[in-house]
């Protein structure tokens, strides 16, 4: 589905994005974990042509999609959050789901069921609290016509009751055979949820496999507690 | 075309118009870097320094020095009532940088609209026998008033410099520049910061004012063309990097005099337009400026 | 006599509409801030001027200004449209010096400083002229409010309220970005073409600050992103601005009190109530 080779990226000297491959699988879970800083959400950047790789190269449903404008690639193919939520502030709901896809009211009205959104979609969007407009963000993408969705920590600084929403909202999304690829800090989810776990540690994939692979390995666990 | 032997002097106009940009630029700069804003309320500092110093070196008859030091005073005084009155309380309600920018723009214009109440719509001169005295080097001719222009900035930016990469002042700027929040962990308050940002400013376009004032002719609106050729420099400097934006006001200035040997003088606005433009299509962040990280 | 007066005040409210809604077009539903919107409302003018004065049709004169103008808009926002917002601001407030450098100094064509006079009118008919830039405002009020409830205008507020995700939705911000500067710049044009057929005289003051702070005061007073509120805005600061003619003794003094009233109305607005009367948009 999506593979990735030898991707590179500097920032100011510093290697955000060392050498970095790996590929996701059409139907899994992919998740990308690993400390602050490892250079998770760069990757995330890279792949939807937000930030431009200093080399290597991105393939999307075997396409080259590398150094293509951000519209395209999301025309291509690919669907994604943000870590900080970005909603259309001073729009309705509806306006923000049509901008995704010009749909019936119907379909909104299902999709914000689906990710346990209660609210009307003449709502503006800046009303909504921090994780109803997560909810709203998550809904806007799924409704986004895509191939690969692409959640960066979708449940992180949201309140508790949102955060177990948000792990059903996955589960549904799993059961119904999407192809996710995942930052995710919460490790017990992530281990539950995922088909594959890639483990990034500055810049470079330090490891990649099944979780219950992964769990056992000591150098990931040297990369998250230190030596 | 004109013969090559007024090339000489074309540098020369240009270095003096330079000195002048690049002191409505640094400050116009300054403030971008430090506090985030596009704030061309500095173009009103300029007229009304101008205007002060016309004020009391013209009608009152102060002396040079003590013209200068009330002018520079006052618009110490001006920028700090703006700042109070109207940035701080946006500020606070964290208005966008836009909103600081309109507001800014207002205030510019008010500026204009206030002195043509007060001063009227003609314009006014500020005369001395010592400022015009011509010094003719053969292939050149400088003013006295000229030479100071030079000779002052050049020691201005020195001093600003210095200001910016030694004191505590300038590293706390920078800091904030760089990063807000990380600035406010180590114990900076911004809003102090900026208060001495928008001082420094007011400082540099008091002086601005002034020489232009001893220069060229005093009128309401004179501040508004000065802050686009200040910001334009700025752009072609980079607009991130207070260097940048005086070596971009010299760049202006000399580009703007050498174009005359191609278009009439009234066409200098348009020739800093064109160079403006170009560096937008082929280098938009500019000679010294480097692309803010996006987060 | 107050009858043509009332005329007179309709023709210039009709005028500031077509203005001041054009430019909630990029700056309100857009986020575009567009510091030059005057320099292509001039431009309009001038062109519909030299135009008419030459023999052409108004119409024709009018449509070619409007093409004109935004021809300009659109290689603007191209050269802008990637760089941070704060470009356009920079580039389209140097815009409006290089309108004044050239309408002052291209003389063979604009006369410089000595401005154009004996613009023919449309319609001599003072009432029926009204009615005209009134028809022409309503029709592009019309435009503007299907335009902004289309899924093109959806995309521009999605691109005032985050380019970025907009982007990721496969939106070509670019492109709308411009779509939305080309739309803005022509009917600022026609609003142009309008005043100087009004008044039958151009210099190039028209490209003058003021002027857009006046603009820009009625364009936030109303609300940014508001069509209702930009109109209702117009109706009520130029009969605020009629008003001092009459409070004030010294002819001299109403050029720049009325100015400096606009000035502070805008700043007052941006500190107390940000979202002008009828605006939704945060600033």
């Amino acid at each position: 589905m999506l593979s990735l080779n030898n991707i590179c990226k500097s920032f100011g000297g510093v290697k955000a994005v060392d050498r970095c491959s790996f590929k996701t699988e059409e139907n899994e879970i992919t998740s990308l974990i690993g400390p602050n800083g490892a250079g998770k959400t760069t990757i995330f950047n890279i792949i939807s042509g937000l930030t431009n790789p200093d080399s290597g190269t991105i393939r999307l449903l075997n396409k080259d999609i590398t150094g293509m404008p951000a519209y395209k690639i999301a025309q291509s193919g690919i669907s994604r959050t943000f870590q900080l939520t970005k909603v259309f502030r001073n729009v309705t709901v509806k306006d923000n789901l049509l901008i995704a896809k010009n749909t019936s009211e119907a379909e909104m009205k299902k999709m914000l069921e689906s990710v346990y959104l209660h609210k009307p979609l003449d709502a503006i969007a800046s009303e909504l609290s921090y994780g109803q407009q997560r909810l709203l963000e998550i809904a806007r993408a799924l409704l986004k016509p895509h191939a690969l969705l692409m959640l960066d920590e979708p449940t992180a600084g949201v309140n508790p009751r949102v955060r177990q929403e948000l792990k059903l909202i996955l589960k549904n999304l799993k059961k119904q055979g999407k192809t996710i690829l995942l930052i995710e800090h919460d490790m017990d989810f992530v281990m539950d949820i995922s088909d594959k776990v890639i483990v990034m540690n500055e810049g470079k994939v330090l490891r990649e496999g099944k979780p219950k692979d992964i769990v056992k390995d000591k150098k990931v666990l040297e990369a998250y507690l230190g030596k | 075309m004109p013969q090559t032997s007024i090339l000489p002097q074309l540098i020369i106009n240009g270095l003096i118009a330079g000195a002048i940009y690049a002191l409505a630029a640094s400050g116009f700069s300054l403030v971008y870097y430090v506090v985030k804003f596009l704030n061309f309320a500095q173009g009103a500092i300029i007229t009304f320094s101008a205007y002060m110093f016309f004020l009391f070196f013209s009608l009152l008859h102060l002396s040079y020095i003590l013209s200068g030091i009330l002018s520079i005073m006052s618009s110490i005084l001006l920028i700090i009532i703006v700042n109070v009155i109207v940035y701080k309380p946006l500020r606070k309600r964290k208005a966008t940088n836009v909103v600081l920018m309109i507001s800014s723009l207002a205030l510019l214009i008010f500026s204009s609209s206030f002195v043509l109440a007060i001063f009227g719509s003609t314009t006014k001169i500020i005369s001395s026998k010592n400022f015009n005295r011509t010094y003719d080097f053969g292939i050149f001719t400088i003013t006295a008033i000229q030479t100071t222009i030079i000779l002052s900035t050049l020691i201005l930016f020195f001093i600003l410099f210095l200001v910016l990469k030694k004191t505590k002042l300038g590293k706390a700027m920078r800091a904030l520049a760089d990063n807000k929040e990380a600035a406010q962990v180590v114990g900076i308050n911004p809003e102090r910061i900026y208060a001495y940002t928008f001082l420094i400013a007011s400082v540099l376009g008091s002086i601005a004012g002034i020489l232009i004032g001893l220069e060229q002719n005093l009128y309401p609106r004179m501040g508004v063309p000065l802050i686009v050729k200040g910001f334009i420099s700025a752009v072609v400097g980079g607009v991130n990097s207070v260097p940048g934006a005086v070596i971009g006001g010299f760049f202006i200035g000399l580009a703007e005099n050498l174009g005359i040997w191609f278009l009439p003088s009234g066409y200098k606005d348009v020739v800093s337009f064109a160079v403006l433009l170009l560096f937008l299509l082929i280098k938009p962040y500019g000679i010294l400026g480097v692309k803010a990280r996006d987060t | 006599m107050i009858h043509e007066y009332l005329i007179q005040l309709l023709t210039i409210i009709s005028i500031y509409a077509i203005a001041v809604t054009s430019l909630n077009l990029t700056m309100g539903f857009t986020g575009l801030i567009n510091l030059g919107h005057m320099v292509f409302f001039g431009i309009g003018a001038y062109a519909s001027a030299l135009l008419t004065l030459n023999g052409v049709p108004w119409y024709f004169a009018m449509l070619i200004a409007g093409i004109l103008a935004s021809v300009l808009g659109i290689a603007i926002a191209a050269i802008t449209a990637r760089l941070k917002g704060d470009y356009l601001a920079m580039v389209t407030l140097g815009l409006v010096f290089i309108a004044i450098a050239v309408s002052r100094n291209w003389i063979s064509l604009t006369r410089g400083a000595l401005g154009l006079p004996g613009v023919p009118d449309i319609i001599r008919n003072n009432f029926y002229y009204m009615v005209l830039c009134m028809s022409i405002a309503g029709i592009c009020i019309f435009i503007f409010y299907k335009l902004i409830n289309s899924q093109t205008g959806r995309v521009f507020q999605a691109i005032r309220d985050d380019e970025t995700a907009a982007a990721v939705l496969g939106k070509n911000t670019y492109f709308y970005k411009i779509i939305s500067m080309a739309v803005s710049t022509f009917f600022a044009a026609i609003a142009g073409s309008l005043l100087v057929h009004h008044i039958n005289f151009i210099d190039p003051t028209i490209f003058d600050l003021e002027f857009l702070v006046v603009i820009v005061t009625i364009l936030v007073a109303g609300g940014l992103a508001s069509i209702k509120g930009s109109v209702i805005s117009v109706f009520a600061l130029l009969a605020l601005s009629e008003a001092m003619r009459f409070v004030l003794v010294s002819p001299a003094l109403i050029g720049p009190v009325r100015e400096m009233m606009f000035e502070v109305i805008l700043i007052l607005i941006l500190l107390f109530k940000p979202k002008g009367i009828f605006g939704k948009v945060d600033v």
